[in-house]
């Protein structure tokens, strides 16, 4: 998984921000830290600009129903950092996505407050022989290198 | 509806949680989004529904069937895109559900190609809109329209097949992936639409829709993303979709997918290459 920028500084109040690629209770940030405050914020610029349907936001919504966040809504960062100040936070925490558009948010959160950016677990371990950044022009070269280790999980 | 055990106190411009019905939630969704069209799915978001979904995985079954419209398929794509459910945790549900290794391998595969999709959209991040490689068909970039012909997102082209397959998408937000294929062939081959046009379609609705799976499957089809464009013909879609909406279809005299391989390639293609069939 791709981080966003990642802090080392140690934080011992931060609030926890859920994004829509992490909403499910094994989220390292909620198992991290449990009953610090965490947010959700429906990113407007997003829903707008690909003109989401009310299914795709329906969806969200019922998963966040079953986690213990804070629902939101406008511009994503600066939300968060609305939400750290209301909580007297000293820091934020998430969860590692992909999506470039959460390196972003990420960029400008990281750059008003300290942001950890938590991993979670790969899919194939990256693990020496597993798949490198060149095996990804066709899935099949992926797939030599990514099958034998995921197999090996296999105790059958 | 239940919600999380440790409520956080409402502060002002914070969302209501407490719902009485999925009705009263949906009326809550049209007045703050009013512009996001339609209703909510019949497929249940949150971590109660995935695990419903999970307890039901046969991976035997799957391996055998998954082609087929009507086969056993997960339907863990939306959990699995949005982290309600981690690929590892799937990885692993589905390993310790086998005895055998074959069993388990088309599944364990197509996980394979949920991570595959995503360290690529790591590398390429919003490049993934573009065109990986020149497209095959023999046509300019240039001669393909770049918005959707209005027919087709309604749901009006009189072909039941692509008609039940886009209101299928705008009711549940969510299709097989066989007919995600078939859709996308018409829209790019037969059509002549550029790929882009259909990806942001579907990502408007499906509920498993990012970049990454959805761009990357359409540029497989369009031949952006493979050494060959994708092709269906009819006797494909009536063996995998049972055949069921060839019945009563309008053009089904006219069809434009009753033909050979050879002869679809004849007549969408400038050059000759073999399609890709899958």
């Amino acid at each position: 998984m791709t981080a966003a920028p990642m802090t080392a500084t140690p934080m011992n109040s931060p609030i926890l921000w859920i994004h829509g690629a992490a909403l499910g209770p094994a989220n390292p940030a909620l198992v991290a830290w449990p009953g610090r405050p965490a947010v959700f914020v429906f990113d407007d610029a997003l829903i707008a600009g690909s003109a989401l349907s009310l299914k795709r936001l329906g969806f969200l919504y019922e998963c966040l129903l079953e986690l213990p966040v804070t629902i939101r809504r406008g511009d994503v960062a600066s939300e968060v950092l609305a939400f750290a100040a209301r909580h007297q936070a000293d820091g934020v925490v998430t969860t590692a996505a992909v999506d470039p558009r959460f390196r972003q948010l990420g960029q400008a959160i990281a750059a008003r407050v300290p942001l950890t950016v938590l991993p979670v677990e790969p899919f194939v371990a990256p693990e020496a022989g597993g798949p490198q950044p060149g095996d990804l022009g066709r899935f099949s070269r992926y797939w030599r290198r990514a099958e034998p280790l995921v197999w090996q999980r296999f105790k059958g | 509806m239940q919600s999380g055990d440790s409520l956080p106190e409402l502060a002002p411009g914070d969302l209501p949680r407490q719902f009485t019905s999925r009705a009263a939630l949906q009326q809550h969704l049209q007045q703050l989004f009013p512009s996001a069209s339609g209703a909510l799915s019949p497929i249940v978001g949150g971590w109660a529904a995935a695990q419903e979904r999970l307890a039901a995985v046969d991976p035997g079954a799957y391996g055998r069937s998954r082609n087929h419209l009507a086969g056993a398929v997960t339907h863990l794509s939306p959990y699995i895109r949005h982290g309600v459910l981690g690929l590892a945790a799937v990885r692993d549900a589905v390993l310790g559900r086998i005895t055998r290794r074959p069993e388990g391998e088309k599944l364990v595969n197509e996980l394979g190609w949920r991570d595959y999709w995503q360290r690529l959209w790591g590398q390429l991040g919003d490049g993934i809109w573009d065109d990986q490689e020149p497209l095959k068909t023999g046509h300019p970039a240039s001669s393909y329209a770049s918005e959707l012909p209005a027919d087709i997102a309604g749901g009006s082209t009189g072909l039941a097949c692509m008609d039940a397959f886009a209101a299928e998408l705008r009711a549940t937000g969510w299709l097989h992936n066989h007919a995600r294929m078939w859709l996308a062939a018409y829209v790019v081959h037969w059509r002549r639409v550029r790929w882009q046009a259909g990806a942001r379609w579907f990502l408007q609705h499906l509920l498993d829709g990012d970049p990454a799976s959805n761009n990357l499957s359409w540029q497989w089809v369009a031949s952006s993303f493979s050494h060959k464009p994708y092709l269906f013909n009819r006797a494909n879609l009536e063996r995998f979709g049972a055949g069921h909406h060839c019945q009563g279809c309008p053009a089904a005299r006219r069809c434009p997918f009753d033909a050979s391989y050879e002869a679809l390639e004849q007549r969408l293609f400038a050059v000759t290459p073999t399609p890709r069939r899958r």
